[in-house]
């Protein structure tokens, strides 16, 4: 569904991404794990279109877009949530996801207002979002506005989802319960990449994770071999074993 | 009483249409960060517009201000594309508002010389919209021009509201103002947003040219007053806060109403440049402005 072959990003003479290749079926879901400034949020960045990749190919559905703008990508089925949860925080929870949906992939040109927003709302239910609808994004706590951001994602109605740590800031078990939300994404057959440091979540989920370091992949497996692998354990996981939670 | 009367009903008449050129640059600005100086330009525009269509044609005022609106609309995203379009792509790379002020500033200078260029340096009488007065109290009265041009002013700006608050591209203007990448990974077009955006703030402006038009003249130059005026409501209300924007447009009417009758007209910008004096050194973001983002 997604497939991207030797990402490389320069700025300047330093190399953030270096030749990263992977790709994601449709139901699975990729992990990215990697130290602080490993350069993951720099490879969403280029599959997304908010920087341009330096180099190689991108395809989504089949059509390549390494030059092409955001939101035509979106329009093809790429949504992304920020490490940081971002909202417009003057409109209500449900005009952020009325306004994803309204722009949704394979939207009709018609007028359909009533559609959009019941497209909106239907988001809202799957994060569990659908209660506080009137509530402006401003006043949410914080794992309420990652619902959000996840919400208006599916809003565009995705077929690649990329969550940069949908995890970080959360209570456990405000963890297990985004892991069921991310394994019931999942389920209904979206492309999930997860860049994430809560190994836990990570090793439960993905279905195959790569690991970066200084922009270069260095490891490419299943968590199991990821928890084994000398290398990985040496630059990210430490000598304890398995990381933190 | 009568000084009252004079003072409230003149205020509110140069509020609204300070409100409408204002609300234009506030809207520019709350989205797009752009101080936008061509905003006086497309007042002088629609001045024009309504002397062609009033004075030369004859047409109805209603044809005369959906022609200011439309002309000054297309105008307005022309300039756009021309002046800030180019820029987006780089706007990490430039000082995009320092960049975008000379540009939109190169604009304004260009429109007012292709005014002299091709009207000559002369002002040009633009009929009123509808003719007569509407006695007020004790010889206060006010014409319904300027009353036609204060709900006119009010429609306009109710309808930007409801805009901004119903429809998608309205939200999508709330959201782009807010956080841009965010609301780019959502599919909305910024590309198409941006001129927009210019186009309608540009319209409105536009509209308020023919009303001014009439008050004063049509000239190359008409359209710098009204910046100056709208500068200063828009750094009263806070650049960016489509309320203080309001709140700062009636603030200024009603003083420069009050110094008109009571002071005299001389007086006027001295102390509304002495009170934005005293607002930046102690309220900096303006009357209801925030110190960066979340403003619409």
């Amino acid at each position: 569904m997604l497939e991207a072959r030797g990402i490389t990003k320069l700025y300047g003479g330093l190399q953030a991404v270096a030749g990263v290749s992977f790709s994601v079926a449709p139901g699975e879901v990729l992990g990215i794990a990697g130290p602080n400034g490993a350069g993951k949020t720099t490879l969403f960045d280029t599959i997304t279109g908010h920087t341009i990749a330096t180099d190689g190919e991108i395809l989504l559905a089949g059509e390549p877009v390494r030059g092409t703008k955001i939101h035509h990508r979106c329009r093809l089925g790429l949504a992304r949530t920020f490490q940081h949860p971002v909202a417009a925080d003057t409109l209500t929870v449900l005009e952020n996801a009325y306004l994803a949906a309204s722009f949704r992939r394979g939207r009709s040109g018609r007028r359909s207002r009533p559609d959009d927003i019941a497209a909106g709302r239907a988001a809202l239910e799957r994060v569990g979002l659908e209660g506080k609808a009137g509530v402006p994004a401003a006043l949410l706590p914080i794992y309420d506005r990652k619902r959000l951001m996840i919400a208006t994602a599916l809003a565009t109605d995705p077929l690649v989802l990329l969550l940069d740590e949908p995890f970080g800031g959360l209570s456990l078990g405000e963890i297990d319960e985004t892991m069921g939300l991310i394994g019931r994404i999942r389920d209904s057959g979206v492309a999930i990449v997860c860049i994430e440091h809560v190994m836990r979540a990570l090793v439960a989920l993905a279905d195959r994770v790569l690991v970066m370091h200084h922009g270069a992949e260095i490891f490419v497996g299943t968590p199991a071999e990821m928890l084994r692998d000398a290398r990985v354990v040496e630059v990210y996981l430490g000598a304890g074993g398995g990381g933190s939670a | 009483m009568t000084d009252a009367v004079a003072i409230l009903a003149n205020g509110v008449v140069y509020g609204s249409i300070y409100g409408l050129v204002a609300i234009g640059m506030t809207l520019i600005y709350g989205t797009l960060r752009i101080l936008d100086m061509s905003q006086g330009s497309m007042v002088m525009v629609g001045g024009y517009v309504g002397w062609w269509a009033l004075a030369t044609h004859g047409v109805n005022a209603v044809l005369a201000l959906v022609a200011a609106f439309v002309f000054t609309f297309a105008l307005g995203t022309a300039t756009e594309l021309v002046s800030v379009q180019p820029l987006i792509a780089r706007r990490n790379e430039v000082d995009f508002e320092l960049v975008t002020f000379i540009t939109t500033f190169a604009v304004a200078i260009f429109l007012t010389n292709v005014a002299l260029q091709h009207f000559g340096p002369f002002q040009q009488n633009v009929p009123t919209i509808v003719s007569g007065n509407l006695k007020l109290y004790h010889g206060v009265s006010i014409s319904y021009h300027e009353l036609t041009m204060a709900v006119i002013s009010v429609v306009l700006m109710i309808g930007l509201g409801l805009f901004l608050a119903r429809t998608r591209w309205g939200l999508a203007v709330r959201a782009v103002a807010q956080d841009l990448d965010a609301a780019r990974s959502l599919a909305v077009p910024v590309t198409r947003l941006y001129p927009l955006t210019m186009g309608l703030a540009s319209a409105l402006a536009g509209v308020g040219g023919v009303f001014l038009g009439a008050l004063y003249f049509a000239s190359p130059t008409a359209g710098d007053l009204p910046l100056l005026f709208a500068l200063i409501v828009v750094v009263l209300g806070g650049l960016g806060s489509l309320t203080g924007t309001l709140y700062a447009a009636y603030l200024v009417g009603m003083t420069q109403s009050f110094c008109e009758v009571e002071i005299g007209t001389t007086w006027t910008l001295p102390i509304l440049y002495g009170a934005i004096l005293a607002i930046l050194v102690f309220r900096p973001y303006g009357l209801k402005g925030s110190p960066s983002e979340a403003r619409l």
